[in-house]
């Protein structure tokens, strides 16, 4: 049995200044993740899938509850393990590819390994390298964002995730941008490295097509978990 | 992160935008460089002043505005009384004075002295001669004439043994001086002429009297006592009683020397209040552009962070960006500087003085503006919320 890598319990996340004009993005939510899972989370917009995403990695505190990351206590972390944790054990992808611009492909999957420290520029170079082929983007190295496809982007997103080694990949609506023959290649990219390298992928997405390729479906509604199902595989023509 | 690739980080961003990253350093440019054009100029006009006082005669004594008339019987006086006095000349004076020689004028000033002025002020005669017993006793109508006035009025022609009007009166050119330079505020040092003080008596004022008596001693160490005892010998012969106030004025190198000091001091503080406040406003410069690029760039801060950027690494990245700025700003001041300063020390004849400290306080003043300018920029960036960066449209 495989362990919880994350665990959440009775998770808030309340916007507002605390008088009128509150908003409850998280209204009570608990859920266990465990290591090597495959997970779709949909529901309508505004119904609370990217204030989950953002504390999940990291880029936001929840209101109250607890978020326990590998056995650790996110609100027992100061700014520097959070960020630390962010670089070492989560990689991100967005919906708009957030990828520096006037910036080759080369040095923006780079990126992270410049704040883990310790790793030669020649290791870095190799490195990103190595991903970049991995993603299928070998020869476009050099190419900085506005010179590739949205499909080439987010790609050159995923190798940068991918290159500190991470055990979760978190995607907020990553084929949101991108047309149906690069949204396939996106989903059998992360379906690879769930299966062959058993990275936790949590993905948010409004496609059914897309939730397809994960193994579990989580709802959201207004704050809320509404259903927590597994996926029902299509059978698929070989 | 290691600073090597905050540095990296830095310069590729600094190079990203190349064309705002050139105009932020101007500001810096300007200032170090005028401080480095600032004081250059001020230590090279010591330089040159305090030479020309040398020039005017190293331990000279001058006697002067005297309310009773300085006489040959005072010169004389001295002369046999102080055996530590080298040279001593009467001296007078006239200045606007119109000298032609056929169709060609200029107007020049006069001295009118002895042979012992020449060696006083060190000064040769480079064609011809210096004034005979003859030319004094006599008063001869004879004139060495300074470099401006051989050139302006003989060009190519040899000037010796040709006559000159001055102001009408008739005089022989027996001598030119070497070149002696110009003063920086555009005083022709060799526009002049010198003729026999005999003659400048008669000719030139119509009175038997001096405007100043010039006096040096063999060494320096004689100056304040030699000038201690003119001034007891000319109060008895001007009958003041103690405690009456000098009727004469005197004046040594030395005290000139302190008032040239004095002004280059002025100057220098001056010159170092218009260059602080060019550079802290380089400074601001930077600390605008900084905040600018910082809000402009809040998304990469964002994206940075999201990968796992911690703040002190945004901090050490926008900091290396300002100090960097400031610091090629600095570099290429003090270059820029140096070049002007050169430039003009060597139109003026002024020497060129290169002072690594200076170059080196300037460059590290340079780099700290970018500190100092950059801190708060930087700061803003690092304590940016990641999700609210990473939002920021
Ligand atoms: N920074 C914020 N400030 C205030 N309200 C916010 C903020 N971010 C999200 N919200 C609100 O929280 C709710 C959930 O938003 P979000 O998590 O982005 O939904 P989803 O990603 O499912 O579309 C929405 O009502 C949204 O308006
Ligand atoms: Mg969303």
């Amino acid at each position: 049995m495989k362990r919880n890598i994350i665990e959440i319990k009775n998770l808030y996340k309340i916007y507002g200044d605390g008088e009128e004009v509150n908003v409850t993005a998280l209204n009570n939510v608990s859920l266990n993740i465990k290591e090597g899972e495959f997970i779709a989370i949909m529901g309508s917009s505004g119904s609370g899938k990217s204030t989950l995403m953002n504390i999940l990695g990291f880029l936001d505190l929840p209101t109250s509850g607890t978020y326990i990351l590998d056995n650790t206590e996110a609100s027992s972390m100061g700014h520097d393990e959070m960020a630390e944790i962010r670089n070492k054990k989560i990689g991100f992808v967005f919906q708009g590819f957030n990828l520096l611009s006037r910036t080759s492909a080369l040095e923006n999957v780079e990126l992270p390994l410049f704040y883990r420290g310790h790793v030669s520029s020649h290791e870095m170079r190799e490195k990103a390298a190595e991903l970049l082929g991995l993603v299928g983007l070998s020869g476009r190295e050099h190419h900085h964002p506005n010179k590739l496809s949205g499909g080439q982007q987010q790609r050159v997103a995923i190798a940068r995730a991918l290159v500190n080694d991470p055990s979760i990949i978190l995607a907020d609506e990553p084929t949101g941008n991108l047309d149906t023959v690069n949204t396939e290649d996106v989903m059998n990219m992360f379906s690879r490295l769930n299966k062959e390298l058993g990275i936790t992928i949590i993905l948010v997405t409004h496609e059914p097509d897309v939730a397809e390729f994960t193994d579990r479906k989580i709802i959201f509604r207004d704050g809320e978990i509404v259903e927590d199902s597994p996926v029902r595989k299509k059978k698929k023509k070989s | 992160m290691n600073l090597r690739n905050a540095f990296i980080t830095a310069l590729r961003a600094l190079s990203r935008n190349k064309m705002r990253s050139a105009l932020t350093s101007i500001g810096i440019i300007i200032g170090i460089s005028s401080v480095i054009i600032m004081v250059g100029i001020g230590n090279s006009a010591r330089i040159a002043v305090k030479k020309r006082i040398y020039t005017a005669g190293a331990n000279a004594i001058t006697i002067y505005d005297s309310q009773k008339p300085l006489t040959m019987r005072n010169l004389e006086d001295i002369k046999r009384m102080f055996t530590q006095i080298q040279y001593i000349t009467p001296q007078i004076y006239k200045s606007k004075l119109l000298v032609k020689y056929k169709k060609r004028e200029i107007v020049s000033r006069i001295y009118g002295v002895n042979n012992d002025f020449f060696k006083l002020k060190d000064w040769d005669v480079i064609y011809g001669r210096y004034f005979s017993d003859l030319d004094i006793a006599s008063g001869n109508r004879v004139v060495v004439i300074g470099e401006t006035v051989r050139t302006e009025i003989f060009g190519y022609v040899n000037p010796v043994g040709e006559i000159i009007q001055i102001d009408s009166i008739p005089f022989k050119v027996i001598g030119s001086l070497t070149e002696l330079g110009q003063a920086f505020s555009g005083r022709d040092f060799d526009n002049l002429l010198v003729i026999p003080y005999t003659t400048a008596q008669v000719r030139i004022i119509g009175e038997k009297k001096f405007d100043e008596i010039i006096t040096s001693t063999f060494s320096t160490e004689e100056v304040d006592s030699t000038t201690t005892s003119i001034r007891d010998y000319l109060r008895i012969k001007h009958s003041i009683p103690p405690g009456k106030p000098d009727d004469f004025r005197m004046e040594t190198s030395k005290d000139k020397l302190k008032q040239a000091d004095y002004i280059a001091n002025v100057l220098r503080i001056l010159l170092a209040f218009i260059a602080s406040i060019s550079l802290i406003v380089g400074g601001i410069g930077i600390m605008n552009i900084m905040l600018v690029s910082v809000s402009e760039r809040t998304r990469e801060i964002g994206i940075r962070m999201a990968i796992g950027a911690k703040r002190k690494d945004i901090l050490t990245q926008f900091l290396i960006e300002s100090i960097t700025l400031s610091s090629a700003g600095g570099i290429i001041g003090i270059t820029l500087g140096l070049l002007i300063y050169f430039l003009i020390v060597f139109f003026v004849n002024w020497p060129f003085l290169f002072s690594p400290l200076w170059v080196l306080i300037s460059f590290l003043f340079a780099s700290s503006v970018g500190i100092f300018f950059g801190y708060y920029p930087a700061k803003k960036a690092s304590q940016l919320k990641p999700i609210d960066a990473l939002r920021f449209e």
